[in-house]
């Protein structure tokens, strides 16, 4: 079998890493060094691509124009796409579940479908799509790294990560022509890295807080096996948020319509980014934005910053006490507690972290490679070199059905190992029901309203009989990537029941099918322009090469040749106008054999005069 | 008999093959998943480590590169195995799958108090409600002495469901008997886990304000 890449596909940034000779690495960019691939991804109107710092160069900034009017500078000449951070706020969500605050940030196509989509020129895309190019990116570097090709991955996700999350995550693996062996969370691929070999057996805490997401497990390890015990965790929660906070009180004095022009919001909330990692090691920092005819200078400094970031620090203490008390265990039962993602580099928040415990947290690996490392690890699993280790994880989210009233009945509890499977019976309601319609939610909330709808389920047909009579037993199976499927079976015949699937959100294959083919058409006919690009090229080259020869060395040329080569000439200035490039490209050929005399005889009298000139020379 | 999707050697339902330790995906009862013998009293040491040996043998990442068939039994029989040794690693649960093994349910009976519970429990639960309201250290002394009388008769519950189990494992007694005496002392546990985690939730709330 072929080697397995691990990705930590990142809010902010992303990474892939692979085994060498038993131990994880991160693969680097070859030519600027880098681990880190920024998770940036730019489009033009036209459809043209770029990822990470390229991207961000992209990134529409503020200029202050002469007369006063601030306008925002993106891709050159006129009139910029889209620069999208932080895709993975919106991997898996609909239009209507987008949160308040990351609806102010890019322009979307409509808020109402079972997939949002960012609209981009006339174009757009979907979260999976996006997230894609991101995959892409890191597939051509560990490809150019490894001199081979990649195709089998390994992805992390936050380990709170619901199942359509997940399978959006999937979703981009696939657009990006890769096949997603296995979804791993973070958390519990980071304290892999830990584990290998170096910790010793006991209960682990892995305290995950990233540019987006928080995710808190509590790991059991034993004899290898890596067993999450309880998991909790908020997938809006990150240091964005922190950013967020920062930006709005930067722009606190300014009027409500400069605050919300998205161009001023996405510098004021890069400037906070900035300012807050440079006080993870200075006590106070000055923070200045440009406005037209208007510089915002604050000072800020780290007490400062702690407040803003305190209300969402507190918010992850909370969610670790809840996962500390699903584990039936006690602050002081851990036994060693991890830090993982950027935002953990803040003072604070291992000062909170310390406090909850009670003991010094481990960050002895870098927290924003180490999920990318216990991804490779992990890979390594499935290929068979790491045979002394397994991961047990968990489902994050209770499943379950709607029932009568509307109350959502549980089925698969949150916490429980996965994979694993629930068979529940299925009848009619009333005489000759032919179909059962069944609504499978994810949640904790009591009713079905509350919690998520994942898909609705037609059950049938089921032949005409009395109410109560039939027996359908369906099985909810949720593999190791945290994902449901569902198989139904008529207890009576032994047959396998039809399921008619409608997922509540997200692509349906088809539309996967359509991506994929579109991606094709797409990159054909990149290929295409770029081929009819240089043909034009190279008949700008030969016609502007004639149109001085015939002016310079008129002399040279014979009976009806200036005829037959400016005939030439006008048919491919006409042709160089056309897409035609297959034309283009003969008509240069053409040119280019019937000049073929004339060219030699023009290089035969430059070196004849180039040789009197030097003799002249020699006899002065 | 059932086929091995690896290695094509037909045999007896179990969890992974004689031959080649490949999974089945066979269904199977939560002490067959596990290779036990129908008993209800387990060493939960035991029971880990034969979890942890079975979970290496049959689970999908062992199973990445092989065919179809193999990954999904691989599949079943993992979530047979997670199944089957949360089920049996709480003896109220191995309790509770025992009942429903043999077509009883506690649903109905656990509507009612226990009896002799019911004292305790109505005292203890107004006492709660009344440290709601009262938080003086004499009654939050008064309810933590009784959440002592509350860990006492859990773990003398927990008690005579271990006596029950022997019972059943060495034949003795009625059957009938045994089944009403195991819902008995489930529904006393049930109540008494409840009332528990109650007081507790109450003296935190205490604690914190």
């Amino acid at each position: 079998m072929g080697r397995i890449l691990g990705i930590d596909l990142g809010t902010t940034q992303s990474l892939i890493a692979t085994m060498n000779d038993g131990a994880p690495g991160v693969i680097k960019d070859p030519d600027t060094g880098r681990g880190l691939l920024p998770s940036v991804v730019a489009i033009a109107p036209d459809g043209e691509v770029e990822v990470g710092a390229r991207a961000i160069e992209l990134e529409p900034h503020l200029t202050v124009e002469k007369d006063g009017r601030v306008s925002a500078i993106g891709f050159a000449g006129g009139e910029f796409g889209a620069v999208i951070r932080s895709v993975k706020r919106y991997m898996g969500l609909g239009g209507d579940e987008v949160a308040p605050e990351d609806r102010v940030r890019y322009t979307f196509a409509d808020l109402s479908g079972p997939v949002m989509r960012f609209r981009v020129g006339s174009r757009v895309f979907t979260p999976p799509q996006i997230s894609a190019e991101i995959l892409r990116a890191l597939k051509a570097r560990a490809e150019r790294a490894l001199g081979e090709k990649v195709e089998r991955v390994v992805i992390t996700v936050p380990a709170y990560f619901n199942d359509g999350q997940r399978q959006a995550t999937k979703d981009a693996g696939r657009l990006a022509g890769l096949e997603v062996v296995r979804l791993v969370n973070e958390p519990t691929a980071a304290s892999l890295a830990y584990g290998l070999g170096k910790m010793a057996e006991g209960i682990v805490a892995v305290y995950d807080f990233g540019g987006g997401t928080f995710d808190i497990s509590i790991l059991s390890i034993k004899e290898g096996i890596f067993e999450v015990l309880a998991t909790n965790g908020d997938t809006h929660l990150g240091g964005d948020d922190i950013d967020r906070a920062v930006a709005d009180w930067l722009l606190a004095e300014l009027p409500e319509s400069v605050k919300t022009d998205r161009h001023v919001w996405n510098s004021a909330r890069i400037v906070a980014e900035d300012a807050k990692q440079r006080l993870s090691d200075i006590a106070e920092t000055e923070v200045v934005i440009e406005l037209p005819g208007h510089t915002i200078r604050k000072s800020l400094s780290r007490a400062a910053l702690e407040k803003f970031a305190e209300p969402l620090i507190t918010r992850t203490i909370k969610r670790s006490e809840m996962a500390l008390s699903d584990a039936k265990l006690k602050p002081a039962a851990i036994d060693a507690v991890v830090l993982v993602g950027g935002s953990t580099r803040m003072p604070y928040v291992r000062d909170q972290v310390r406090a909850l415990f009670g003991r010094p947290p481990l960050c002895s690996i870098d927290p924003e490679e180490v999920v990318a490392l216990g991804a490779a690890v992990q890979a390594g699993v499935l290929m068979g070199t790491q045979g002394d280790l397994l991961l047990l994880d968990v489902v994050p989210l209770s499943l379950g059905i709607e029932t009568m009233g509307g109350v959502m009945e549980r089925l698969i509890h949150r916490n429980t190992t996965i994979p694993t499977s629930i068979a529940e019976n299925f009848t009619t309601a009333v005489d000759n029901q032919t179909h059962v319609d069944i609504h499978v939610l994810q949640g904790e909330r009591e009713l079905a309203k509350d919690c998520r709808s994942l898909a609705r389920f037609k059950l049938g047909p089921i032949e005409p009989q009395p109410a109560g009579l039939p027996r359908i037993e369906v099985t909810f199976l949720i593999d190791a990537n945290g994902i449901l499927s569902v198989t139904a079976r008529d207890e009576r015949t032994g047959r396998e029941h039809s399921i008619d699937v409608k997922p509540s959100y997200g692509l349906t294959d088809d539309e996967i099918e359509r991506m994929l083919e579109e991606a094709i058409d797409l990159g054909d006919q990149d290929l295409e322009q770029r081929l009819l690009i240089t043909a034009r090229n190279d008949a700008e080259q030969i016609l502007g090469a004639l149109h001085k020869q015939l002016g310079e060395w008129a002399s040279l040329l014979e009976g009806g040749e200036r005829e037959r080569i400016e005939e030439g000439v006008e048919r491919l200035e006409r042709a160089r106008n056309e897409a035609d490039r297959e034309l283009i490209a003969t008509l240069v050929e053409e040119l280019n054999e019937l000049t073929t005399p004339f060219a030699e005889r023009i290089m035969d009298r430059a070196i004849k005069d180039a040789l009197e000139k030097k003799s002249v020379d020699d006899l002065s | 008999m059932i086929e091995c999707p690896s290695c094509g050697r037909r045999q007896t339902p179990r969890l992974s093959c004689e031959q080649c330790n490949a999974p089945l995906g066979a269904e199977l009862d939560c002490f067959a998943a596990l290779g036990l013998p129908q008993k209800l009293t387990i060493d939960l040491l035991a029971l880990e480590r034969l979890y942890h040996a079975l979970g290496y043998r049959v689970h999908p990442d062992r199973f990445a590169a092989a065919n179809a068939k193999a990954r999904d039994a691989s599949l079943r029989a993992t979530a047979l195995l997670t199944r089957s040794y949360r089920t049996l690693k709480d003896p109220v649960a191995r309790g509770l799958y025992w009942l429903e093994r043999k077509g009883q349910k506690l649903a109905e009976n656990n509507k009612q108090v226990p009896p002799d519970l019911a004292e305790l429990v109505f005292d203890v639960q107004e006492q709660l409600a009344e440290l709601t309201v009262d938080r003086s250290d004499e009654l939050e002394a008064t309810v933590t002495a009784r959440r002592a009388e509350v860990e006492h008769a859990l773990s003398d519950a927990q008690q005579n469901l271990a006596h029950n189990f022997a019972s059943w494992d060495g034949g003795r007694g009625d059957e009938q008997r045994l089944v009403a005496d195991l819902k008995n002392i489930l529904s006393r546990i049930a109540y008494l886990r409840t009332l528990l985690r109650d007081v507790e939730r109450a003296l935190e709330n205490t604690n914190a304000a």
